[in-house]
This record gives C-alpha cells, structure tokens and sequence, in this order.
C-alpha cells in the first residue's frame, strides 16, 4: 500500500515536471516555430492568425536565387569566423598571463576587458565609425573583425582564465622536468584541460558575433554585408516582406542550432565547471 | 650519477625570505634528507635544484657546472611533486610514460612498456594502468607520482615529501623500496620530509631546515644523539625529548646542577663540566630523552627524583608516562607491562651520561656527557659539508 503510494507519487513527480517542461519548451521555441511558419506562407496570407495556410516556397525561390542572400552569409561566416580564430589566438594567452602571472594592476586590466561587454555597442558605434572613415577601414572584413574583439574577447579570456586558474602550477612544471619544451607543454597539457571551456566560450562567442547587429550596420557598407543586415533589407519602404525576413532569419539560425546540438555536451559541461570553480 | 652543490643560495619572495644564504653539497649517489617543519623552505630548495624556482642570489652547481641559467628541461631532473602533479587528461600508464615521450629523453614503445612494468610492479599499481587520476586514492596518486619519477634515470631524484599520503604500512613498505632502489640504482636522491622516522631510516645525511636556514647537517645518529640545538634536539625522538633548565653549583669542586625547584641535583659527568664552567656558570636547559630515564614506583632513595603520574599512554610496543615533577612534566619511556595509577607516586633516575646541555638563552648546544661538541664533530666527519649558520 504505502509501496503504491510512493510509485505513484513519484509518477506524478516525473509527469509534473515534464509538463512543466514541455510548457517551457513551447514557450520558448514559439517564436522559432512562428518564424519558419512565416518563412512558408504567402505575403497573403502573412496576416492570418490561424495556423490553416498552403505551404510555399515561393518565399525561399525569391530570397536564396533572388538576392545575393549567399554572399551576405558565406561573408558573415568569414567575419565571425575568422573573430572567432583571433580572439582564441590572442585571448588564450591573454588569459593565461591573468591566470599566472602577477602584475602591476592586473586585476584592473581584467575587468576593463570584461567591461567591454558591459558598453552598449551602439555607445562606441559612433566614435569608431569616424575612425574607420579616416583610416580607410569603413566597410572592410579587418575593420569589422577587428571590432568584433570586443564582443567575442572577453567572453573566452574570462571562462579560459577561470580554468588556467584551476590547473595548478606544478603540472606545468612536472611538464617542464619531464623534457617538454614550453609550446608543448601549452599543447599536451594546458590545451587538452582548458578544452571544455575554450569550446564553449569559443562556441558562445561565434554566436554572439555572429548575431551582431549594430557594428555591420554602422561599420560596412555595400561591400561587407552580413546577414544580419540583409535581412532588413525584406523590408522595402512600401511593403515589409515577413516572409522572406522569415526566410532570411530561418536559414541564419541553422548554423547555430547545428553546430549546439554537436557540441551540447561541452557547452553545459564547460561553462559550469568554469563558473562554479573559478 | 651527479654531486649537487648549492653555494649562498637565497630565494626571496616579496619580503619574505623563503631561503636565506643556504649552501650545500650532496654528494655522488647519496641519499640526503632535508628535514624540518611546515614552511621551513624544502619545497623551494627542492624546486631551486630543479630550475623551477630562481634564486636571488648565489649558484646551482650540478656535476661541478653551474646550471643556473640552464632550462629546467635540461638540468635531467626528475621530481616528485607533493601535490602529485599528475596530469590529470592522461592514464597512469601515459603519466608514467610521459617523461619517456618527450623529444629530450625520448625511448621507443617497448623500453617505455618494460620500464612503466617494473616501477609500477614494484608500487604496486599495475592493475592501475588504465585509471585517470581522479579515479584514483590520494595514495594510489602518490604512488603513480613516484613512478613517473622512478622511470628515468635522471642526474637526481628530487622528491618533495613523497610518502606523506600514504597509510602507516605502506608507508613502511615504500621507506624500504626506496631505500633498496636508491642503493641499487646509485642515484644521488634529495628527499624532503616532515617526518623524523622516515629521516633517520632513509638518510645518509640529514639537514636540518628552519626558516630558510639549515640548524644542522649530519648523519641521523648525530641529529639523535648530538643535536646542535635544541629546535633540532625536539625535532628527532618520539616522545619529544624533555627539556628543564638547571642551575650549576660548585660543591666540594665537583661541578653539579640544581634543577626541579632545587630540591634536586643532578651530577653531570666530569667531561662536561668543562665545558659548563666555560659558559660562566649560567643556568642552562638539560635535555634528556624519555627512553634514558629509570623509574620506580617505590623511592630507591639517592639519585631519585619523586613525582606524580600525570598521564600513561599505551603505543603498542611501549608506554609512555609523563609524570609532573614540581610543574615540569617529563615524558618516560616505559615498557608495555606497566600501569600507573594516575596521580600516584613515582620515583625517577636520570642517566647522567645521557645528558645534553643547552645553552638556556641561544639554546644551543653547550655539550653532551662522553661526546664533543656536536658541530665541532659534524664538521670534522662531513669535511665537505658547509653549514652555513648565520
């Protein structure tokens, strides 16, 4: 009797809790599902709020042969891509100084790269904007990659910092001994332990350079466009096509989801280990 | 396979001074133990020997050369850490290995499978071979720490208090492995500890670290029995040796000391009294170690002191009385039969040619009945030995 009362009450533990779930997941992904059911309707039909509608591809047909919709996303692949490459390079080492080495107001230069994340972009927008111009860097992949230092760097220099803090020193030192030189002592020791949290953070800064919005749309002109700025242009003066802005968005989003759903298991193991740790 | 020659070494962190004017020469093949309590300075002598820790000033000689501006890499060094440093991304066949697959001392596979067999035989962890090491005990770490430093044949084994995690029976077994691995390698090993047993069973000389500076170097018999100190003097021996100071007196021109509230003398034996009456007749500690005194349960009158039993601890193989004589507690040696009512009466007799002799103020040695001078005898046996006190 008390045995059944358990299993029940158990039973309806595991049920509440994955109702609760699936309410969560719906309320999340909703905005998701309504954009890819946006991406197959009509500009008829865009305004219905039923869910009853004819399929088309009509929306995919204008925007992938139409535009120069692949240009705009192999260049924002390049962008972020190569920001992502750079910041790793030159954030990792970073990182490693602020976790080993002691320096005068090191901890004032830690968290001023951290405060770049905390300035709104469109705050820094104007004065690099004018920079650029002068320096003839308006409108380029190096002007652009360079500024997206600032939304990629501190994310990996702080999770990575975290983690060299974690590793402690005699292991590099037992490397040394052991007859390794100071490269691979960084490659066969270091690099295999800051690995969750370097594919993590690496992965989160993609995304978020990736999104980024107000340095392209300041920053580059005609001839660096990324996606996210073509995109608007769905938006003609006279009418808003939603459904290639859907369309626009739908194909942005899956480099993202692909690329999470590999690496699913390094983001929550990597970003929480730092986190809870350091 | 290499003499290791430290000269005026000092190591400073910030303004602490972690090793002050330290110089030493272990030589060819022996077996030398660096001993003292917690923040003494072992871990960073240790680390100056291997190269990585730089000192101030003064040289690192290995062989005769200097190698302070050689790369730890190329001083062939091998160390065992005392937070193990394992890494932890690896087996423990690949941590025991990894010496052997780096460019500098690289072995073909199947010299690194026979030399990873016989050292993890021998600790006893090659049903291990296959673990991380966080799957691993602290002890089974320890162990894995020692192979990968037992693997190579380095110019010296540097081992950083390698046996402390470990429980008492293996810890007895490894002290024995060591010690029959370090005679049949003929590997020079510095070995850190804070443990005076395992000092005195492994050690062919012992120093004596405090605050960066060395209190004494010798072989353990002379750490036992002619400690140059009284730091050292209560480092060695369990229980810890009993001091009390004692005033001397002439009486009849036999030189005696007044000790416990005066209401006992003690007569040291006539060599010392030299060496007292030089030291102006001043008060001085008396030192005597627990197994060196008699005791009574009845007063045998002349020669014996009374007390009361304070505490009694069985060991095992012994007992361990401490017994107040007018406010001093004094720890006796007693065999594993006896019991004594607590607070009951007890007479005590003191070997007097077991007696040391301090200096109460410096604390140092002044001199032991039948012996010299402990420094003066440290430094006419170990001729190359240059303790450097300040």
């Amino acid at each position: 009797m008390n045995q059944n009362k358990r299993t029940a009450g158990s039973l309806l533990g595991a049920l509440g809790r994955n109702v609760v779930l699936i309410v969560y997941a719906l309320f999340a992904l909703f905005p998701l599902i309504w954009m890819v059911l946006c991406s197959f309707k009509s500009d008829v039909q865009m305004y219905n709020t039923v869910f009853r509608f004819t399929p088309t591809l009509e929306n995919y047909r204008n925007v992938l042969f139409g535009t120069d919709y692949f240009r705009a996303f192999f260049q924002n692949l390049l962008v972020s891509g190569v920001a992502v490459v750079i910041t790793i390079v030159a954030g990792v080492p970073i990182a490693y100084a602020l976790a080993r080495y002691d320096f005068r107001k090191k901890e004032d230069v830690a968290f001023t790269i951290l405060s770049f994340k905390f300035a709104p972009e469109i705050l820094v927008c104007l004065p690099v904007f004018l920079i650029f111009q002068k320096i003839g860097l308006y409108d380029t992949y190096f002007g652009l990659i360079w500024v997206y230092q600032l939304v990629t760097m501190p994310l990996v220099i702080w999770v990575v910092r975290g983690y060299f803090e974690d590793i402690s020193v005699e292991i590099e030192q037992a490397a040394e001994l052991d007859g390794y030189r100071w490269y691979e002592i960084f490659l066969k020791t270091l690099v295999p332990l800051i690995k969750p949290g370097l594919v993590a953070a690496g992965l989160l800064a993609f995304i978020f350079a990736w999104n980024d919005f107000t340095f392209p749309l300041i920053l580059s002109g005609f001839n660096v466009q990324t996606i996210t700025i073509t995109s608007m242009r769905y938006i003609a003066s006279d009418t808003v096509h939603y459904g290639q802005v859907a369309v626009a968005a739908t194909i942005a989003v899956l480099p993202e989801v692909i690329v999470c759903l590999f690496i699913q298991k390094h983001l929550v193991r990597g970003l929480s280990f730092g986190a809870v740790k350091g | 396979m290499a003499q290791i020659e430290l000269e005026n070494i000092t190591k400073r962190y910030g303004e602490k001074t972690a090793l002050d004017h330290i110089s030493l020469c272990v030589r060819d093949n022996e077996f030398f133990v660096l001993f003292g309590p917690a923040g003494a300075g072992k871990t960073t002598l240790l680390k100056t020997i291997a190269g990585i820790e730089f000192p101030q000033e003064g040289l690192v000689k290995i062989n005769g050369k200097t190698v302070n501006q050689v790369e730890p890499m190329n001083r062939n060094v091998s160390m065992v850490f005392e937070n193990y440093a394992l890494y932890p991304q690896l087996s423990v066949y690949d941590n025991i290995a990894f010496p052997m697959r780096s460019r500098l001392y690289k072995k073909d596979e199947a010299y690194i499978k026979s030399a990873v067999d016989r050292v993890t035989k021998m600790l006893n962890i090659s049903n291990l071979l296959d673990r991380r090491p966080v799957q691993l005990s602290n002890g089974q770490r320890q162990r894995v720490a020692i192979g990968r430093c037992l693997v190579r044949e380095p110019n010296v084994f540097l081992m950083d208090e390698p046996l402390a995690h470990l429980d008492a029976k293996l810890r007895h077994f490894m002290r024995e492995e060591l010690k029959e691995m370090q005679s049949s390698f003929n590997t020079t090993t510095i070995y850190v500890t804070h443990d005076y047993m395992e000092a005195m069973s492994l050690a062919d000389r012992i120093a004596v670290l405090n605050n960066g500076k060395f209190e004494q170097t010798g072989t353990a018999h002379e750490m036992y029995y002619e400690p140059a100190n009284e730091f050292v003097a209560k480092l060695f021996g369990e229980p810890e040796i009993n001091l009390f100071p004692a005033e001397p007196y002439e009486e009849d021109g036999v030189l005696k000391l007044r000790a416990f509230s005066k209401d006992t003398s003690l007569i040291p034996r006539g060599d010392v009294s030299a060496a007292l009456r030089e030291n102006g007749g001043k008060t001085v500690d008396v030192g005597i170690r627990g197994a060196d005194i008699d005791f009574s349960f009845e007063n045998r009158g002349d020669g014996w002191v009374r007390g009361s039993v304070y505490a009694c601890e069985p060991i095992g193989n012994k007992v361990i009385v401490t017994v107040t004589v007018a406010e001093t507690q004094v720890r006796v040696v007693a065999p594993n039969s006896t019991k004594a009512e607590l607070d009951s009466d007890i007479y005590l007799r003191f070997h007097t040619e077991d007696l040391l002799y301090f200096d109460e103020m410096t604390k140092e040695s002044i001199g032991r009945s039948g012996g010299k001078r402990p420094a003066e005898k440290t430094k006419q046996a170990e001729g190359v030995v240059e303790t450097w006190h300040s």
